[in-house]
């Protein structure tokens, strides 16, 4: 018998969008976002499962003991769920001509698939192949082998390099500090048995969330959901408890230095948010509002963008932008530079003259409409709606929300974080520098 | 997809594509031009400098703020390199009508547009001196900066020295030489003749009706009729190269990036291209691919190994990311591969992913109006204009014997390592 399902509909008259939830037993978050017109249909389907849950309790169970898995190992999980006893899961989507492909970041992990024809097939594929692990130690070496060329590549990245060596000097004892798919030295520890124990944990339905845009209709892709999920038993998921340290409001080290074979020094400047919890709404608003004191700070329409510009200490690949996470935050400033010295002085001393002269109420209203422009632009992409929309459920907000919270962002309350956010102790360098030959 | 047409005076044609389907309206002006290490750096340095400042948006600034004021609107130029050609690309997206009513942002975005391609900030019979010096800097900078990607850095330094005596050896910015030469007169008066007479193409993709689209770039666009060349001569694509050379450079790296170059002989204006692209795709477009199949899952010896084409050029490269001492074995498993394709060993599966694999990729052009307008430029370059249907009927036809046939016309040019010190044997 066919079971009707239980929508909550949410239409955002100014986007003319229209979302479907439900809920899937035994607790799947599923989310559909028609989209007519559209060739394209694109799914994930993803945990909250990232490189920072290394330490964590289940709840419920008998012990409850605290488990510390290798760094790396929510990434190489990733990588061999696309493994089964048949082989591998590309070649399945291979024969409906989808692309499938997976990423993990700091905090979830996504699998994804976009095709134009034979969705059902393919979505089918998805949700078995994610709810499918096998492990074995053969295939674990195997795997092994090829996340030590992934390393290695990004071990020649400059920008990456940079960029996780920034945070590993921004947080005393923070996960984030540690590179995503972990070292040559910790995926070596990871065993068959550690990734089964990750992923009972957090690939029981009630930890994932599945998101379907395209032109499809919420109530076949709930029939579908809801099939696959009932061929298979989940034990019941009472919580999990994840464990992170806390940080204090200072950073580890000030400046960290790294040589590699580029033309240029490269520099990332961070300022840390000394919160150790933040979510839904609150979150937000506090994302948002510092995502606008960047804009009116750095963005190109400003002075200070300017100035270094013609002076010739950035170039137009100079970015500025807030990172807020349940558990994290900062802001990122950066780019290539000839001399990071005097880059970064000029941005402190940037920063300084905005305090004295304080903000232009103009240019509050303009940077915010445009925000809130660029915001419905996105909306062209299928791929940004739906990684965004999981990404922010799983920080307890509500994606469409965003466009109206940037409405309520009022100017004292980025003034506010102009006087807080960027603190002498709460910052740190990161640069890299042209090897000395 | 449907695209409609109009020749504006000044020998420019608009394209106009109109859809309801996304939330803004994209306008791109586009400019071609041969590529020749001569020229390469001027037509690289143009766009920065016309931004740089127009005669109503003097400074960087003013424009910006003015692209602010319409809701964020997102301005880009660009400079590409497809085959021996280099194209200048200056768009526009803003949000249409239907988000924000009563606005009328095409029209003030196009404006804009118009005033910095047409308007330009000049002193004493040049560009003005200041922006060309520091932009100039930056692309120095652009040039210098190609070893810091070292997956590009690999594709591009095997280009280079496969087609070091062909244009399509010329950087897509050029050279250093070149661009110290450049002066704020000369290179203005190269602009003032780049647009004057090469070929110049306006396309609008959105929801807009294709009479009152022609009618706005016809306004802003049009220009007095003059020399305008339609069309720029083909690439130089047909090569049988006689030994293999092979390259290795050191830099310390920790990861050698190896790079295969192929003259495929087949370029995207024959008849045959999309054989190619089948050939292609079986060999190493897609994860089902026999490279990733074959070095990554089977070898375990990277993590990525592909290959691509330039589709104008009609060559082929194959990269992939390896430990050093595995060099050998690598190009051993990536030169099998393509004997395989060559007598034929090619599964019905690998045939039947791959003409899945495409049809998708191409009816994916439909949601986007980047692709569209990607599609639509391989169309000029080519000088084949054929749409989305053309494709998918074509990609059903293709049979193993049409792939086996173009396989036979691909021959290994240059085989280039990048490494570090001392840990290879040669």
């Amino acid at each position: 018998m066919k079971q009707l399902m239980d929508w909550t509909v949410r239409e955002n008259k100014l986007l003319q969008e229209k979302i479907f939830h439900t809920i899937v037993e035994p607790g799947l978050n599923l989310y559909v976002l028609p989209k007519k017109g559209y060739n394209k249909k694109y799914a994930i389907f993803s945990t909250r499962f990232g490189s920072i849950d290394n330490v964590f309790r289940v709840l419920g169970k008998d012990g409850e003991e605290k488990i510390v898995v290798p760094d790396g190992v929510a990434h190489f999980l990733e990588h061999k769920l696309f493994d089964d006893e048949e082989g591998n899961v590309f070649d399945r989507f291979a024969v409906y001509g989808a692309s499938t492909n997976a990423f993990t970041s700091f905090t979830h992990t996504t699998y994804l698939f976009s095709c134009t024809d034979f969705f059902p097939e393919n979505f089918e594929l998805l949700l078995e192949f994610v709810q499918n692990p096998y492990f074995t130690d053969e295939s674990v070496a195997k795997e092994q082998g090829i996340i030590q060329q992934e390393i290695r590549m990004y071990e020649d990245n400059p920008q990456w390099r940079v960029y996780f060596n920034l945070l590993s000097i921004l947080y005393q004892h923070h996960p984030v500090r540690n590179d995503i798919a972990g070292t040559i030295e910790s995926i070596g520890k990871i065993t068959k048995e550690i990734l089964y124990k990750c992923y009972e944990t957090f690939y029981h339905p009630r930890n994932m969330a599945v998101f379907v845009t395209g032109d499809v209709s919420p109530e076949d892709v709930g029939a579908q959901v809801a099939g696959s999920l009932a061929r298979r038993s989940h034990a019941p998921l009472y919580g999990i408890e994840r464990i992170y340290p806390q940080e204090q409001a200072v950073v580890l080290e000030q400046k960290i230095v790294q040589e590699l074979s580029v033309s240029l020094p490269l520099v990332n400047i961070g300022f840390k948010d000394p919160y150790n919890y933040l979510e839904g709404r609150e979150l937000l608003y506090r994302e948002l509002a510092a995502e606008l004191l960047l804009e009116m700070i750095f963005s190109k329409s400003e002075p200070l963008y300017n100035s270094l510009y013609e002076d010739g200490l950035i170039d137009e690949k100079f970015s500025a932008s807030y990172v807020g996470e349940v558990t994290y935050g900062y802001s990122l400033l950066g780019g290539e530079t000839r001399d990071p010295d005097a880059l970064h002085a000029r941005i402190m001393e940037g920063i300084e003259e905005v305090r004295k002269k304080g903000l232009s109420r103009d240019a509050f209203f303009r940077h915010r409409s445009k925000m809130q422009g660029e915001f419905l632009r996105s909306f062209n992409s299928l791929e940004f709606i739906a990684n965004n929309y999981l990404a922010y459920r799983f920080k307890g907000i509500d994606f469409f929300d965003i466009f109206n919270t940037l409405g309520e962002i009022s100017l004292s309350s980025v003034e506010e974080l102009l006087e807080e956010h960027f603190q002498e102790k709460l910052h740190a360098i990161s640069i890299i520098k042209p090897v000395q030959r | 997809m449907q695209v409609e047409k109009k020749t504006i005076p000044g020998g420019i044609d608009v394209y106009v594509i109109p859809t309801t389907k996304f939330k803004t309206v994209l306008v791109t002006v586009l400019l071609r031009q041969l590529l020749s290490k001569e020229t390469a750096s001027k037509t690289a340095l143009l766009p920065s400098v016309m931004e740089r400042g127009s005669k109503d948006y003097p400074t960087y600034r003013d424009l910006m703020i003015r692209l602010e004021e319409l809701y964020g609107a997102g301005f880009s130029s660009d400079v590409l390199k497809m085959g021996e050609k280099q194209v200048l690309s200056f768009s526009f997206e803003v949000i249409n009508d239907q988000y924000a009513p009563g606005k009328d942002l095409l029209r003030q975005a196009t404006e804009v547009l118009h005033s910095v391609l047409h308007r330009p900030l000049l002193e004493n019979g040049g560009f003005k001196r200041e922006y060309v010096e520091q932009e100039k800097e930056q692309l120095a900078k652009e040039i210098k900066g190609l070893i810091n990607d070292k997956v590009n850095y690999a594709l591009e330094r095997c280009i280079q020295e496969m087609c070091k005596e062909e244009p399509f050896g010329v950087y897509k910015y050029g050279s250093l030489d070149e661009l110290d030469q450049i002066t704020p007169e000369t290179l203005y008066a190269y602009y003032s003749q780049l647009f004057a007479e090469n070929p110049l193409d306006v396309y609008i993709v959105g929801a807009i009706e294709p009479e009152l689209a022609f009618a706005l770039a016809e306004e802003l666009f049009a220009r007095s009729n003059g020399q305008r060349r339609r069309n720029l001569p083909p690439d130089q694509v047909h090569k049988i190269p006689g030994e293999v050379h092979y390259y290795k450079e050191k830099l310390p790296v920790n990861q050698g990036k190896l790079t295969l170059g192929y003259r495929t002989n087949t370029a995207y204006r024959d008849d045959d291209y999309v054989s190619l692209l089948f050939y292609n795709g079986v060999l190493g477009g897609f994860p089902h691919s026999k490279l990733f199949q074959n070095v990554r899952e089977k070898a375990s010896l990277a993590y990525y190994a592909f290959s691509r084409l330039e589709k104008h050029k009609g060559i082929q490269l194959i990269g992939s990311g390896i430990e050093m001492k595995n060099y050998e074995r690598a190009l051993e498993i990536i030169t099998e591969q393509v004997e395989l394709l060559k007598k034929g060993v090619v599964s019905r599966d690998e045939m039947e992913n791959t003409r899945r694999g495409l049809i998708n990729h191409f009816k994916l052009i439909a949601d986007s109006p980047y692709n569209m307008l990607a599609l639509s430029l391989d169309g000029l370059l080519g000088e084949k204009q054929v749409g989305l249907d053309y494709y998918l009927r074509r990609l059903e036809e293709i049979k193993v014997d049409d792939v086996v046939a173009t396989a036979h016309k691909v021959y290994l040019d240059t085989v280039y390592f990048l490494c570090a010190e001392g840990e290879v044997k040669a």
